[in-house]
């Protein structure tokens, strides 16, 4: 076929500006390719952050601050102390940081539109302390308290809630029969810590639960020590979180578009209520992971974005070039007898052939970067907002990563025990992998970029005259 | 002239609808031609008037500059008349489409340049193929005819062959076995020898001269030099734009 004999011999011939051409459309795409990578690793990087602190299948999750008349920052509140003049030992459930929430909001907010599921949960902490009195003096033998993140999981809803997210590494799960059963599910990390394993016994607001099951909650969390079912968290939970109360309410949207749309409709519903969605929760992830994915969105995007214009140029420009220097050739073919549109398409098809090349330089150059990005990337971490609690707290003092703050005055009333705004960092692994989608689209950018160029090319040779092709024969 | 040379091409192409081969003969009547140059108006082509009855070999003298390659270009329905007509075969060339003119060069005019204007990427073979890529000649077909039409200019051995692997007369054989390979029945030839030695320049006007009569080609020629147009039937002479029938030998 003459078509691709005219075209073989063109490319060979030219074979300089064929590589240039097909070079700088490759390094266009392959910046494309690579910072599309980049991002998409970035995004599941933090997707698994999120997911994490989240759970999977929960969109929304619902909370209300503490409320001071509930008696939070009072001695009768959560957790609060009456200093006495002899020793106190406490063991209470409190929820120093998460206001109630009626069964009858769960149910409110589950018959939303676009709301597939909605469940209840108890977010509590755990206070073992020892109080010395008030005509004792401090001694050496002091024991700073200690706090324990305990959940109310509502039993056979694995789906939604505190645990959806979790892998059982040992025992067994809730089933519907545990809901008033005195049995717990372990973090592992707590249970290795402890030494605690399947049929172990811990003691929960003095109350002994068995050990059932220990799992493991996803990189990035930071997860209560125990579980149980959540009518015994709230039998056991002090201070207004009586039966059917709850503090964190898990929703589930009919459809990712329509989280938004529910997240609206329950702030309307519970204006008070501290309404948390990906987006929401997105903006709380920072440290390098958020910087990261600052940087591939907006200085990876243009740089891209730039590097594909100039790749276009070039092709552009090197073509008109090309077509410029062959005016005598094409002005020969029309003399021949050759239509414009013919000439269009031996010069189109130069320039898709160079494409071609362009697209699978630009998909390699792109694979390679890729691969060069994740293995070269520093060790990313998220700084995320502390969700629950699992540390030993001091007086007065800020205590460890997780950042709870156990404040008070010996001897006088403890009023807060938890910081909301403590963050934690967690490690981030991170690959930039190159999808499907990715290749096909540098293959249509490269083709795409070929054709603005071919027709350029095209465009410049319909308007040429062949008297004005062949002015310097004569 | 090459002893190997032979007329005998494979007829066969396809025709135009109206067949302008039927006649090939030129009617010239008025036609001017301007050029701007800044703001002076250049006249390549002054009010001319010329027939060229079918067969018949014209030769255009002139100096350079003077409208000799405008008028072929004009001829050959590469360039539009300001004023006037050009009549091909009885058909108004300056009245048709670019498409249909088009097809008349594709079909019925074959050209020859000074600088020969092989596509230097492409083969002896490929460059003469190249003329007939406009006709629809089946592959087969194409390849026979390229064969007998290199083989008609002596260059059957260098067929594959780069331009820039042939000589100077060895690229305008090249170039006249393209013009030929359609069987055209006009030939237009811008200075064929201009950039060749004595003896090649002989060589070609003598191969030039068997196509014609062997073909009953209508051969219109430019060139500078005499003896070569003296061969020609009629000789005309550009002056300032102007055409001036000097001598019919």
């Amino acid at each position: 076929m003459f078509f691709l004999t005219y075209l073989r011999r063109e490319l060979q011939q030219r074979m300089r500006q064929a590589v240039v051409i097909a070079a700088g459309l490759g390094l266009g795409i392959g910046l494309v390719v690579t910072v599309t990578a980049l991002s998409s690793g970035v995004r599941t990087a933090e997707g698994k952050v999120l997911g994490s602190l989240y759970g999977v299948g929960t969109d929304i999750t619902v909370t209300t601050p503490v409320q001071p008349a509930s008696g939070a920052g009072g001695s009768g509140g959560y957790g609060g102390f009456t200093p006495g003049p002899n020793v106190q030992h406490t063991d209470k459930l409190t929820s120093p940081t998460q206001g109630p929430i009626s069964s009858s909001a769960v149910t409110a907010i589950s018959r939303l539109h676009d709301v597939a599921a909605a469940s209840g949960g108890l977010t509590l902490t755990e206070i073992k302390a020892t109080l010395p009195g008030t005509n004792q003096p401090l001694s050496g033998s002091f024991q700073p308290p200690v706090q324990l993140s305990v959940v109310g999981a509502q039993v056979g809803r694995k789906a939604l809630g505190p645990l959806n997210a979790a892998h059982r590494k040992s025992g067994r799960e809730f089933t519907a029969a545990d809901a008033n059963a005195d049995v717990a599910v372990l973090d592992s990390d707590y249970a290795t810590a402890h030494r605690l394993a399947v049929g172990s016994v811990v003691t929960v607001a003095n109350t002994p639960f068995t050990v059932i099951g220990i799992v493991t909650q996803p990189q990035g969390s930071s997860p209560p020590s125990i579980y149980i079912p959540l009518k015994r968290a709230q039998a056991l939970a002090i201070a207004g979180l009586g039966a059917g109360t709850v503090n964190t309410v898990y929703v589930e949207a009919a459809s990712a578009a329509a989280v938004g749309t529910v997240s609206r409709e329950i702030s309307r519903l519970m204006p008070s209520a501290t309404v948390t969605n990906s987006g929401t929760l997105a903006k709380s992830v920072a440290g390098s992971l958020a910087t990261t994915s600052k940087l591939a969105t907006t200085f990876g995007t243009w740089l891209a974005v730039l590097a594909l214009l100039a790749a276009f140029a070039v092709a552009s420009l090197l073509t008109l070039a090309a077509v410029a220097r062959r005016v005598r050739e094409f002005g020969t073919l029309k003399a021949l007898g050759w239509r414009s549109s013919r000439i269009n398409l031996q010069v189109m098809g130069e320039t898709i052939a160079m494409g071609i090349a362009g697209a699978a330089l630009g998909v390699a150059i792109g694979f390679t970067g890729a691969l060069l990005a994740s293995q070269a990337a520093p060790s990313m971490t998220a700084t995320v907002s502390t969700y629950n609690t699992n540390t030993k707290g001091g007086f007065g003092g800020q205590a460890g990563a997780g950042g709870a703050i156990f404040s008070g005055t010996i001897g006088g009333p403890m009023t807060t025990f938890a910081n909301p705004n403590a963050t934690h960092q967690v490690p981030v692994p991170f690959s930039a992998p190159v999808s499907d989608a990715a290749i096909v689209v540098g293959v249509a950018l490269s083709l795409g970029g070929a054709l603005v160029a071919g027709s350029l090319g095209g465009w410049r040779v319909t308007r040429l005259r062949p008297a004005e092709a062949l002015a310097s024969v004569g | 002239m090459s002893n190997e040379t032979t007329s005998a091409v494979p007829s066969g192409l396809p025709r135009g609808g109206s067949d302008p081969r039927a006649s090939a003969s030129y009617t010239l009547t008025g036609v001017t031609k301007t050029y701007q140059k800044g703001r002076r108006t250049i006249f390549a082509l002054r009010d001319v008037n010329l027939a060229i009855p079918a067969g018949e070999w014209l030769a255009v003298q002139g100096r350079t500059g003077h409208g000799k390659t405008t008028l072929l270009q004009v001829l050959g329905g590469l360039d539009q008349p300001d004023s006037g007509s050009v009549t091909f075969g009885g058909r108004d060339l300056s009245q048709l489409r670019e498409r249909q003119v088009t097809k008349i060069r594709a079909t019925s005019i074959g050209f020859i340049f000074q600088t020969f204007n092989l596509v230097a990427t492409l083969s002896a073979a490929e460059n003469v193929e190249a003329a007939l890529i406009p006709l629809g000649v089946t592959s087969a077909k194409r390849r026979r005819l390229v064969a007998a039409a290199l083989d008609s200019v002596g260059l059957a051995d260098r067929a594959q062959h780069l331009p820039s692997e042939l000589s100077g007369g060895q690229q305008q054989r090249v170039a006249i076995a393209r013009a030929l390979v359609k069987e055209p029945r006009v030939l237009l030839a811008d200075e064929p020898t201009g950039n060749l030695d004595q003896d090649t320049r002989d060589e070609i006007i003598g191969l030039l001269e068997k196509l014609w009569r062997d073909r009953q080609l209508t051969l219109v020629l430019v060139t500078h030099d005499s003896s070569v147009a003296r061969r020609a039937e009629r000789v005309a002479t550009m002056v300032k734009g102007q055409l001036k029938m000097t001598d019919r030998l």
